[in-house]
């Protein structure tokens, strides 16, 4: 852990040198102007967000601020009433297969082992190769889950569960990652060590990841920049950047950039909340 | 780590004992008040006899009974795998189109309502003396709780796990085979258990007809009729033990196919078996597994802190 020095994450106006000839400040991903009605309701008012190549951005907001419509939309299970997604500067809008999506159910399919959970995404698109197998494995024994593999899902605590759930969402081998409350059903210690396990898992692979927490101290502790979101309809109320040196630890929580932070989303939580008492 | 490993594991045969005690039991106390009724109000062998009398009649008529047996248990498998087979599909076929749920459904559950005796003797008309109507009739009793069941099994497919699904870019097809046929298994063995008691009943009804091929069921008029009261006693309890039987197989074959709702880890031909995997990556028995897999169903605790 102390060998690798920490270089601070791109964010969207970095300039990022990919390998090759091809110099790009394109987004890995970017959602312009997304907008999505339901009959009356409006759900998600103009939003726009880009995240930048290996950053991790949290999105904390009151229920019903349309965190998972918004989700819906950038993994292409709903078509936006207005407005577009771009992956790669790529035009996804209302595209499956192009992110990878996890939710606070685990939703392991109880007859697969461990194995055969991770490398779902495969048998279900294209059939599942020893090769995929081999890689979920190696991929599973890396990250705590090596005495795991044969097992039944029902057999294993809620922790490794979501574990297996993430293995799973990083073997369908995208780079963008929508994590939608992944640790909510958690107790408080394994929610830890999943954070932890989480952010370590993160720095070897360089994913991009949205992650929707209604847990803001969750939400800062793990991200690069955290975004706000006001209550229906919804719509970005603020973006803080989140400038804690990384590796982060348990000690991270209680500094006083930390606390600064916490009141700042707070305070713009509180804002988002009263506009709709207001309403 | 674990509970189980404490306490010193009962032998296979010992353990099978222990389970089979208290059924037996159970019959035993039956058998038991069943003399004791006889005793008390005098009856005469013709009119109950013990059940003593009754299995020693199955054994002194054994060589008549045996082949009828056979008959009866042709007529009960072919019959329920035919009512499964239809009810599964029906299910399938209702589950993938509400239309034809909505047209076919109300009929289906009109089709139990219609009594099965009645029934019987219309299909000899239509379908001659011969191993069909019986096949109909059991098929016709069997089906619906399958239907039933499956249907339901697919209809609560967690939609969360089809969003994920879709998400991943997921073929219909390999979704339909991945995701939704797993998850009626254990409704459908749901069905196929209520369905196999019932299917010996259907074969009596489909023999009680008339039938140029006897088997227990036209034995249990033919006797009855001459006041053999304990071979007719002894037949119900063939009839009974076919059924018996049934249950207990379909019992197994569930225990084979859903290993996972009793086992830690997947057996070892099995792993993968799913998607033709041949398992050849997990060869490192780790001792955690070792033993997971001989103590059963249990929770697995969160690995050392700080993995």
């Amino acid at each position: 852990m102390g060998r690798i020095a920490w270089l601070p994450r791109p964010l969207p106006t970095t300039i990022v040198f990919e390998i090759g000839y091809r110099v790009t400040d394109v987004p890995k991903l970017a959602a312009s102007g997304v907008s999505c009605r339901f009959g009356d309701v409006l759900a998600v008012d103009d939003v726009s967000l880009t995240v930048g190549r290996g950053e991790f951005v949290s999105i904390v907001g009151p229920s019903g601020c349309g965190k998972s419509t918004l989700f819906n939309v950038i993994s292409g299970l709903q078509r936006p009433t207005k407005g577009g997604i771009a992956i790669d500067g790529v035009d996804v809008t209302g595209e499956t297969g192009h992110v990878g999506y996890m939710l606070q159910k685990d939703l392991l399919l109880p007859w697969r082992t461990v194995i055969g959970n991770i490398v779902l995404g495969a048998s279900l698109t294209r059939g599942a190769t020893q090769d995929d197998r081999a890689e979920a494995a190696r991929l599973a024994s890396r990250y705590g889950l090596g005495q795991f593999l044969n097992h039944y899902p029902h057999a294993l605590s809620g922790g490794m569960r979501q574990r297996v759930a993430f293995m799973r969402t990083l073997a369908l081998g995208q780079d963008v990652l929508l994590l939608d409350e992944p640790f909510g059903a958690l107790d408080s210690q394994t929610r830890f060590d999943m954070q932890m396990w989480l952010l370590s898992v993160c720095r070897d692979l360089n994913a991009t990841i949205l992650f929707v927490t209604h847990d803001v101290d969750e939400a800062i502790f793990l991200a690069d920049r955290v975004i706000v979101m006001s209550a229906r309809p919804g719509r970005i109320a603020r973006e803080l950047p989140v400038g804690l040196p990384r590796p982060r630890t348990v000690d991270t929580l209680t500094t006083v950039m930390f606390i600064d932070i916490k009141r700042e989303v707070q305070a713009a939580l509180g804002h988002a909340e009263a506009g709709r008492a207001a309403r | 780590m674990t509970t189980s490993t404490t306490r010193p594991r009962r032998g296979g045969v010992a353990r099978a004992l222990g389970l089979l005690a208290l059924p037996i039991a159970g019959l035993a106390i039956i058998a038991v008040i069943w003399n004791i009724v006889i005793w008390i109000f005098d009856l005469k062998p013709f009119v109950l006899p013990t059940p003593q009398a009754a299995v020693r009649a199955i054994g002194v008529n054994w060589s008549t009974l045996a082949p009828l047996t056979m008959q009866t248990v042709l007529e009960t498998v072919y019959g329920f795998l035919i009512g499964a087979a239809l009810g599964f599909v029906l299910a399938v076929i209702m589950s993938a189109m509400k239309f034809l749920q909505r047209l076919i459904f109300p009929t289906l559950i009109t089709s139990q309502a219609v009594p099965i005796v009645a029934i019987a003797a219309p299909l000899v008309i239509l379908f001659g003396f011969g191993m069909l109507p019986k096949l109909i009739i059991v098929a016709w009793i069997v089906f619906f709780p399958v239907a039933v069941n499956v249907l339901d099994g697919l209809a609560h497919v967690d939609p969360d796990l089809v969003r994920l699904s879709r998400v991943t870019g997921a073929r219909r097809v390999r979704e339909f085979l991945m995701i939704r046929l797993p998850a009626t298994l254990s409704p459908l063995f749901s069905g196929l258990k209520i369905g196999a008691t019932y299917a010996v009943t259907g074969a009596v009804i489909g023999e009680w007809t008339g039938t140029p091929t006897p088997g227990l069921g036209t034995q249990l008029l033919k006797v009855n009729a001459s006041f053999k009261t304990d071979v007719v006693y002894g037949v119900t309890f063939l009839l009974t033990a076919i059924g018996v039987l049934s249950f207990l197989i379909v019992m197994a074959v569930e225990a084979i196919s859903t290993p996972w709702t009793r086992r830690t880890t997947a057996w070892r031909g099995f792993r993968g078996a799913i998607d033709g995997y041949d398992g050849a990556h997990g060869s490192g028995m780790s001792p955690a597994r070792a033993d997971g897999a001989r103590t059963g169903p249990q929770t697995v605790g969160e690995p050392d802190r700080g993995q």
